[in-house]
């Protein structure tokens, strides 16, 4: 009896006029066509096409490690968010702004979320590179997406990089002081790397410390307040901004160039 | 605009067909040509103007006025320092050893000269030992173990007239330089 | 059981576990036919059955629970950062078992002249997206939800002290997934390790559908017909990223020292190192005349070395045991492939000089900042 209600209840509001101008169509998607219609008539769910491969719904050979991946960046975006209201990026405060987010703050668990889910979205992507090339799917008419899948992965990599220096602790510090002089060593572009020296003019050398990749990318000579807001910066906005246009780019290559892998 | 002259494509009507015909293939072959040699021109002025730009851009990162703290500080008196010993004291506050051995003072920079860590002084091995990456360091600062590709920085050391020593770490001397042997990375006491 | 310990501190040993996982590799991935070969007559495609991950899985979990025992191994493991890291080994193991476990099946298909278990008939076979995918989706959504917040309510992320710019804590590591080039700093200068190899690998990932050309199998697991590919890449993922993540994470203890699992972090363990170069190996072990003046000079058997090992070796490859990859592939992308194998090789053989004759560098010109 009661089911019956509630079905009936869902029918009504589904019919409703509110409903209707929500949903496209309207109604509780019954028949085949409608459900088809449900994603073509949706701005989220026509990232999909309308039918697919039967293996492609079946978790063994999906893994759904892609999905996962997107999945988890959207929880990092609004988890990152969510910390950016409490987090000052100065040395004097950074590091206690991120103590009191785990005790002065109520469902103080955003920053686990946080860190976490990046620890998580990294092998998620990984796996999802790893099954991308066990299905032979990087294969033509796909290599291009492989790239900027490739591409995906190491702003996945840059952005927790850039994430590991914000609670500036020692192990922020450290993490991120040996990685910058990994950029002092480029070759040409960093002032202790192979070939820097040729880059002068007589007893005038171009690139110094003060002039080199490693400051472009720290902002200073020595590790201080200027890493931490550029850091700050390229994690909360400038590598999203990025990530988000490559991250467009693949979800459109893979429906362009057919969809998900298949036997030929 | 050079695009005006792309509207000559028009063959004009010849008036005396004989005379005039081949004299108009040419200069409209001349127009198109010397269209394009504008167009190029407009191409290479474009991407110049905005690579220039870019570059221009990448200055930004660049800024004129660092706030960075002192390099120089004042290290007490040359017998405050005794002879075979690492002294350790400055290490947190400035980032310097000030090793005394029989030949004079010298300062030697903190920073690894692999991935920049900072070693520190084991005593009983006498040796500086990076945690990073396992680089080993003599007294002098010399390297003999792990990845460090090059000796320990050493820093301008001097006396000042009231006959403090002056450790200035805006100069360095780079063993691998032969700047070792410049008189002011060693204060001979 | 002090012994077993022994045994497994003695197993981690890079000289020893480097060495045999390398000799061990390649029988299980084969990538020709003599491998393949002992690979069938050894057992190995036993691996891939449902009996052996149950197996593997339990041993794993029976390893786990046994080291927690263990002081040593308890600190390094549950240490928050390293969390992620025994569930990687965990995934990485499940899901290497589960591409390949598909892979056979369908290898063992084709044999038989059957399609792959993921063939359909377009456009018969084909399900709708509502509801099929999305169900799919939202479940997954949800799990991971969960268990994202399980771990966040039961783990709390981790805080050390505040930053200390001249105190490095000991040992330092770098995160997790980059403690694969933090591996690799130990025996390359850091232009190659932090900036040429990183580039290199992006770059090499890239190329790879370019360089693959063999048009079959996309679309669903196989191995044998792509056994090459698939073990270069399971080489270079397995064993030169996992593996030495692992290594970082577990093996590498204080002033970046080697500890078994199981061994006390002594943070005044002696390792007398004195690591030297080519240049002095030559004039000062062999000729005893002392380091010539002139870098040239003194480096000149390094760049000799060198220049044999990138300009020499591919041609000679080409002809030789190559020859039909060269014809396949062409000048251009056989060019790039052997480029990128070779230099990825680079990595294991300055393991190896470095634990056998303390090599430090071939070319060492600090004064410009070169070492190779």
């Amino acid at each position: 009896m009661s089911e019956e209600k509630q079905k009936s209840l869902l029918e009504k509001a589904a019919e409703s006029q509110i409903w209707k101008s929500i949903f496209r169509g309207g109604g509780v998607p019954r028949n085949r066509r409608q459900r088809m219609m449900s994603v073509l008539n949706s701005v989220f769910l026509h990232l999909h096409p309308v039918r697919l491969p039967k293996h492609a719904v079946k978790l063994k050979f999906t893994w759904c490690m892609g999905g996962l991946s997107f999945f988890i960046f959207l929880i990092l975006t609004i988890s990152g968010i969510l910390l950016m209201f409490y987090y000052r990026p100065t040395i004097e405060y950074a590091y206690t702004d991120i103590i009191d987010l785990a005790e002065q703050v109520p469902f103080g668990i955003m920053r686990e979320l946080h860190r976490w889910g990046a620890h998580a979205m990294v092998i998620t992507v990984w796996l999802h590179m790893f099954r991308v090339f066990m299905t032979g799917s990087y294969k033509p008419p796909r290599e291009f997406n492989w790239a900027v899948g490739v591409i995906l992965l190491l702003l996945t990599l840059l952005l927790s990089f850039t994430g590991y220096l914000l609670p500036w602790d020692q192990l922020a510090i450290w993490a991120i002081t040996v990685g910058s002089n990994m950029a002092r060593a480029t070759p040409f572009l960093g002032s202790e790397g192979p070939g820097a020296s040729l880059l002068a003019i007589g007893d005038i050398n171009f690139i110094t410390m003060g002039s080199d990749a490693r400051f472009a990318l720290i902002g200073g000579r020595f590790m201080g307040e200027a890493a931490l807001l550029r850091f700050y910066v390229l994690h909360c906005i400038g590598l999203p901004f990025i990530i988000m246009i490559f991250m467009a780019v693949h979800f459109w290559r893979v429906r362009k160039d057919g969809g998900i892998s298949t036997p030929v | 605009m050079p695009d005006g002259k792309s509207t000559v494509s028009k063959p004009p009507v010849p008036k005396s067909p004989a005379a005039l015909g081949k004299t108009t293939k040419d200069s409209e072959d001349i127009n198109r040509r010397s269209f394009f040699s504008w167009l190029s021109f407009g191409w290479i002025g474009f991407v110049a103007a905005t690579g220039g730009f870019f570059t221009m851009m990448l200055r930004f990162f660049f800024p004129n006025v660092l706030f960075e703290p002192v390099q120089t500080f004042l290290a007490g008196y040359p017998d405050d320092y005794i002879i075979g010993e690492v002294d350790t004291k400055w290490k947190d506050k400035y980032g310097v050893w000030i090793i005394r051995n029989d030949q004079g003072i010298y300062a030697l920079s903190t920073v690894c000269t692999h991935l920049g860590c900072t070693p520190n002084w084991l005593a009983s091995a006498k040796k500086f030992k990076c945690p990073c990456h396992g680089s080993g360091f003599k007294s002098t600062g010399i390297n003999f173990e792990g990845p460090a590709p090059r000796p320990l920085e050493r820093y301008r050391i001097v006396l000042a007239d009231d006959g403090q020593i002056i450790v200035d770490k805006t100069k360095k001397f780079q063993q691998e330089k032969g700047q070792w042997e410049d008189p002011e990375a060693l204060l001979k006491v | 059981m002090g012994s077993f310990k022994e045994i497994v501190n003695t197993i981690s040993n890079p000289t020893i576990l480097f060495t045999s996982v390398v000799i061990i590799f390649p029988f299980v991935f084969p990538p020709s036919d003599w491998f393949e070969k002992w690979h069938r007559k050894l057992g190995l495609h036993h691996l891939w059955s449902k009996k052996a991950i149950i197996i593997a899985m339990i041993g794993m979990i029976a390893f786990f629970i046994y080291g927690l025992g263990d002081y040593n191994f308890q600190k390094i493991v549950l240490k928050p950062d390293n969390v992620p890291i025994s569930g990687l080994i965990f995934l990485v193991v499940f899901f290497t078992w589960l591409s390949m476990y598909q892979a056979y099946k369908n290898d063992e298909r084709l044999e038989a002249g059957q399609k792959p278990d993921e063939f359909y008939e377009a456009p018969n076979d084909k399900v709708l997206v509502w509801p099929d995918l999305v169900y799919v989706e939202l479940i997954s959504l949800i799990i991971m939800s969960a268990f994202l917040l399980v771990w966040s309510i039961g783990l709390p992320a981790p805080i050390e002290e505040p930053a200390n710019p001249t105190e490095s804590p000991n040992p330092a590591k770098a995160p997790w997934y980059f403690l694969g080039l933090q591996e690799m700093l130990v025996y390359f200068d850091p232009w190659m390790a932090g900036v040429v190899l990183p580039s290199l690998i992006i770059v090499g990932l890239m190329a790879m559908p370019f360089i693959d050309r063999n048009p079959e199998n996309s679309g669903f697991y196989s191995f044998k017909r792509r056994r090459l590919a698939i073990s270069l890449f399971m080489f270079g993922w397995l064993v030169l990223w996992v593996m030495l993540i692992i290594v970082g994470t577990v093996l590498r203890g204080p002033n970046w020292n080697f500890f078994g699992p199981f061994e006390y972090w002594d943070i005044h363990k002696l390792e007398a190192l004195t690591n030297i170069n080519l240049s002095e190996i030559v004039y000062i072990k062999w000729l005893n005349t002392g380091l010539p003046e002139s870098i040239l000079i003194r480096e000149i058997w390094g760049i000799l070395i060198i220049m044999g090992y990138f300009l020499i070796l591919p041609p000679l490859l080409a002809k030789t045991a190559l020859k039909d990859m060269y014809g396949r592939l062409g000048v251009v992308r056989y060019s790039v492939f052997i480029v990128l194998i070779i230099t990825a090789l680079t990595l294991p053989i300055k393991m190896y000089l470095r634990w056998i004759i303390n090599l430090k560098y071939i070319i060492s010109i600090p004064e410009y900042f070169f070492n190779f």
